[in-house]
């Protein structure tokens, strides 16, 4: 048996090479106002786009 | 998002290798793929397990040599041809499946050029046309976003193919999708978009991809992937100096 007929066999039963090459993507949760604030510091002049909007006048 | 917790042993032979590589770019040490992969005739389920994380870090398996524009070794090369070799994209496979194979590919050939050719891992990586790119042409931002971080590896100073013509084209909707990615934590994501994004023109100012890219490698640092992709990203910031 050639040297490397094992390998084939080997990884045919590593199935998960697909799904680990196109994983879906998981449902994702947002960060929370520590984590903005970090950011926020970061980028110094805070003008990011993670920045929270601009807070405009109420009405009235 | 915290990255995904199920634990196989891909997923840390994955792990493993990838934080190799980051610990060789970060440090700007030697890499050697081959140094890390068992004598694949002593321990076979070992060396299959090696080979597959190989196939899944795609053609980033070795880009230390791509981004230090140095020769690979021998044996690594015909490790990383073997996981080309032996995983081709089945007929069903998806398109980032096939064009990951297709970097791998062509990252080969390119790498095993210096050497002469000649060598099977040459004759098996030869030119080729690129697989189709219709399926991301037109995709929303979210969608391109992530299909461009999982082709990641595609992502490198002579990234010349369709699928960087895509990314060239939409340099807001990845920067909009680098947002996302971080606002929902999903590190890998943002971090594979980021990376992107460093070869891109016309990435608004504002979005401080900089500081960005410090952010994504605070929070989620500690799954090697993402030290991967932050650190090539660094790197290709860097103009890929050695």
């Amino acid at each position: 048996m050639p040297s490397t007929d094992f390998l084939t066999v080997e990884l045919t039963e590593i199935p998960d090479v697909e799904e680990a090459l196109n994983p879906t993507e998981v449902v994702g949760f947002y960060r929370d106002t520590r984590e903005c604030a970090a950011l926020a510091l970061q980028s110094g002049a805070g003008n990011l786009l993670l920045s929270p909007p601009t807070p405009r006048p109420k009405k009235g | 998002m915290e990255q995904s917790s199920t634990s196989t042993p891909l997923t840390g032979a994955v792990q493993g290798l990838a934080s190799e590589l980051a610990s060789a770019l970060r440090s700007g040490g030697r890499f050697r793929l081959a140094a890390g992969i068992p004598d694949v005739h002593g321990a076979e389920a070992n060396a299959g397990l090696a080979l597959a994380a190989v196939r899944v870090v795609g053609a980033d398996a070795v880009l230390p040599s791509v981004l230090r524009r140095a020769p690979a070794e021998a044996d690594d090369l015909a490790l990383f041809g073997r996981a080309v070799h032996i995983y081709p994209p089945a007929a069903d496979a998806s398109p980032v499946s096939v064009w990951s194979h297709w970097a791998m590919k062509q990252t080969l050939r390119r790498l095993d050029a210096p050497s002469g050719g000649g060598s099977d891992r040459a004759a098996e990586a030869g030119p080729e046309a690129e697989p189709q790119v219709a399926w991301l042409a037109d995709v929303p931002w979210q969608v391109l976003t992530h299909q461009l971080a999982l082709l990641a590896p595609l992502a490198v100073p002579e990234a010349d193919c369709a699928v960087a013509d895509v990314a060239r084209d939409r340099p807001v909707d990845v920067a909009r999708g680098f947002v996302r990615a971080v606002r929902r934590r999903d590190w890998l994501q943002a971090a594979g978009a980021g990376r992107w994004l460093v070869l891109l023109d016309g990435v608004p100012a504002t979005l401080g991809l900089g500081a960005g890219l410090e952010f994504v490698a605070h929070m989620g640092g500690d799954d090697p992937r993402v030290a991967l992709q932050v650190e090539a990203a660094r790197h290709l910031q860097a103009g890929a100096r050695p």
